[in-house]
């Protein structure tokens, strides 16, 4: 058992490891830009041909991954930075009203599309990366902190919790170390859609050209831009487009393996 | 070999986990029309072996040896908590009739629906489930435990399976939904199906077993008809399991001048969805004095776990007053201080549930000392080994995580947890419940113990168990949330007043000498 879980393991770095450098350490090695050649070509000097506009699609690459990793990352991880305590101290809570008035104004939010959301922003504040990133997570935290308050709500009713009260412990020990360590295996589930979802979104936005440059180094944009030469010239599509699915696809095995603790439990096991 | 006839085989079963014999070398043979019953504490190895009836194993068991039903037909499996087995989003018709609907495929389809209708309602009334046609529009969630029990028992005779393996149906049960499940297994006997209980609930073994298998760590200590080894066991084993819970009179009751705890015009209320709410529980008036215990009983459903939720601010709905030494204490726990918190600890029913999966059992005993009496944390993981050993938990084990401890050993693990913060009332809510009766006398014996041990140390215990509350120095009965009853053990027991007291007593002794 122990072996399938350190094969798991590797599985999963080895698939996150491959977008991660690459976004990384991409810009590095990318060089300076050649010449541009004509769109969608294959071979000519170019590895993986050439893009909408005749640039070479493995320097893109190269360029793609930092922008797009980091915006998401960072979209990601606000959104969840805001949810946790929102959604555990609703959880928690027994005033019905300080409930009410966390995730009442997030209902609200909720029913406005995300994508609108960001475009109505944009109109105003004409964002950066950064202000990209600050949109997309506030347009995730309604949807994380519903799943953060749920999840949390479950393991709050559970007699382990009373228990602890019961020791008086303090909030911070049963919010964080009970109910937060209980729902990990949820966050982590969701934590992994989240980023997919996250980088389609900065995409979109990209494409409709917020925050992004419409002719960006940005793999999500090139997924989007080259689409049209898709049967002419697939790798300006395929490379990012797996990349991507490498990057988040990675994370959830990752995710996995970290939490899976000696295989499952089932409840037969447990009992006489 | 086949000197008798059998309907399911088992031949030196073995299964291990993790490199733990769970089941040694079990043989076992189910005749027709007969309830075998398999007993033992609990981790003897009870479940895994009727289970490999059904061929099912824990997660990642290697396993050897035979298991062979007749025909390899369906083997039914009513289990210790139905509710887990029933989908809550279908109504009864439905869990019912799709099983049906397989059964009657060989007809011409549009006698299927009747000839489905017919069988539901027939697996319906041999399962003992009258008005059929009301239940059958209920949601799971809105029959009772027994009635629930009894849909999966509908759905085992509906699969026309020749084997049932009931676990442990009648654990947490009251006494008069114990002779009901007696009665129902009895009608499924009748039929010819055999019947394997999983059970450490000795009167339901007496009253309905054909034969008895004793496990012990895995392995058959001793098997044969009942009548002989429930009379006659040769086993020491078997004679510890069986010998009659002992009387352990606690120390004559302190008449002492002060009560601890008063319960002062309590009325609880329950509220649901729909902002409606129901009053569960109604306690003019309860004291309890310090070095006593007082039992609380009452059927299923009676509003005793509400009164102690209250008592220990687990339920903060409720008017009237809970005074600790005269001063009121607040409703909800979040507004005792440590010293009230302290005072007054609470011991949960489901001892595994109660503990945190992720910490060794030991830390979290130990916080108990760090946060109501502020010792550190050396001396508080001192103090909880030590604490743990006297209640029967070794370090090795106290080190675990509560996964990999019994239920037995993790409610004296919760026990050491409440003592730790040196309460002066201790609220057991019917910790024993789920234990076979080895375990259960152990646990009596800890908290008879503390009683006697402790100066001061005063008892709630929950119970719907006559036998565990004459244990107490009183009881107070409580029926449909009215306290109806309350007063010294001895003249509730011997005399009772009201007739909800009557007929728990006489059920108890009913259960106890049915042979």
């Amino acid at each position: 058992m122990s072996r399938l879980r350190t094969g798991r393991f590797a599985l999963g770095v080895t698939v996150v490891a491959v977008p991660l450098l690459l976004a990384l350490l991409g810009p590095v090695f990318a060089g300076g830009p050649g010449p541009r050649a004509t769109s969608f070509t294959l071979g000519g000097g170019h590895w993986l041909g050439t893009d909408f506009v005749g640039r070479d699609v493995w320097r893109q690459v190269l360029h793609g991954g930092r922008p797009v990793v980091l915006t998401a990352l960072a979209a990601t991880a606000l959104a969840y930075l805001v949810a946790l305590p929102v959604g555990l101290v609703s959880a928690l809570t027994r005033h019905r009203r300080l409930e009410d008035l966390l995730m009442r104004p997030l209902d609200v939010l909720l029913a406005v599309p995300s994508l609108l959301l960001i475009l109505l922003a944009a109109t105003v504040f004409e964002p950066d990366a950064v202000g990209l990133a600050l949109l997309v997570a506030l347009a995730q935290v309604p949807d994380a902190a519903r799943l953060v308050r749920a999840a949390a709500a479950e393991a709050a009713a559970r007699p382990a919790v009373e228990a602890l009260r019961m020791q008086g412990e303090t909030w911070w020990r049963i919010a964080v170390g009970y109910v937060g360590r209980s729902m990990l295996r949820t966050l982590a589930a969701d934590a992994g859609t989240r980023l997919t979802g996250v980088l389609y979104l900065v995409a979109t936005a990209a494409f409709l050209g917020v925050g992004v440059a419409p002719d960006a180094a940005d793999w999500a944009v090139m997924v989007d831009r080259n689409r049209t030469g898709l049967f002419v010239q697939p790798w300006a599509v395929v490379v990012p487009a797996v990349l991507i699915v490498a990057l988040t696809t990675g994370t959830n095995l990752l995710f996995d393996a970290a939490l899976d603790k000696g295989g499952r439990r089932t409840g037969k096991e447990a009992r006489p | 070999m086949n000197h008798e006839h059998t309907v399911a085989e088992i031949r030196d079963l073995r299964v291990r986990v993790d490199g733990r014999l769970i089941v040694d070398g079990v043989n076992l043979r189910v005749p027709p029309g007969r309830v075998t019953a398999l007993i033992g504490a609990s981790g003897s190895g009870k479940t895994t072996t009727g289970l490999a009836l059904l061929g099912e194993y824990p997660a990642g068991a290697e396993v050897t040896g035979e298991v062979r039903v007749e025909g390899g037909g369906p083997v039914g499996y009513v289990p210790q908590h139905p509710a887990a087995a029933l989908n809550p989003a279908r109504r009864v018709s439905a869990l019912l009739t799709d099983i049906a609907r397989a059964r009657v495929r060989h007809l011409p389809v549009r006698r299927r629906r009747l000839a489905a209708r017919e069988r539901v309602l027939e697996a319906m009334s041999e399962a003992q489930l009258p008005s059929a046609a009301e239940l059958l529009r209920r949601y799971p969630h809105q029959l009772s435990g027994g009635q629930q029990q009894r849909v999966v028992l509908a759905q085992a005779l509906l699969l026309g399976a020749r084997v049932v393996v009931a676990d442990e149906p009648t654990t947490g049960q009251d006494a008069l939904t114990k002779s009901r499940i007696v009665e129902q297994l009895t009608a499924v006997r009748a039929r010819g199906i055999a019947v394997v209980l999983l059970s450490h609930d000795l009167d339901v073994v007496r009253a309905l077993a054909d034969e008895v298998v004793v496990l012990r760590a895995g392995r058959v200590v001793e098997s044969g008809p009942a009548q002989r080894l429930l009379l006659a066991p040769q086993h020491a084993w078997t004679r510890e399991l069986l010998s009659v819970e002992p009387e352990l009179p606690l120390a004559e009751a302190p008449t002492t001048e002060q009560p601890v705890l008063r319960i002062r015009a309590l009325t609880a209320r329950h509220r649901d969805g729909s902002r409606a709410a129901t009053v569960v529980l109604r306690t003019p008036e309860l004291d309890l004095f310090p070095g006593q215990s007082l039992a609380v009983v009452g059927r299923s459903g009676s509003g005793k776990t509400t009164l102690a939720r209250c008592v220990a601010g687990l339920h903060r709905d409720h008017d009237g007053e809970v005074l600790l030494d005269g001063a009121p204490l607040p409703r909800s726990l979040r507004d005792r201080d440590r010293g009230q918190l302290a005072a007054v600890q609470y011991v949960f029913q489901d001892a595994h549930a109660a503990f945190d999966e992720h910490r060794p059992v030991v830390h979290q005993v130990a916080r108990t000392a760090v946060r109501l009496r502020g010792t550190d944390e050396d001396t508080a993981l001192r103090e909880a080994l030590t604490t743990l050993a006297g209640l029967g938990l070794p370090e090795e084990l106290a080190r675990r995580h509560p996964g990999r401890l019994s239920g037995g050993e993790l409610q004296r693990a919760a026990l050491a947890r409440a003592l730790l913060a040196r309460p002066r009332v201790l609220v057991c809510d019917e910790i024993t419940s789920g234990l076979d009766p080895v375990t259960r006398r152990g646990i009596l014996d800890v908290l008879t113990g503390l009683v006697r041990g402790r100066d001061g140390l005063s008892l709630v215990l929950i119970t719907h168990d006559l036998d565990t509350a004459s244990l107490a120095h009183r009881i107070a009965v409580l029926d449909a949330g009215e306290l109806v009853e309350q007063g010294p053990a001895p003249q509730i027991l011997t005399t009772p007043a009201h007739p909800v007291t009557a007929s728990l007593v006489a059920r108890t002794r009913a259960g106890g000498t049915t042979a």
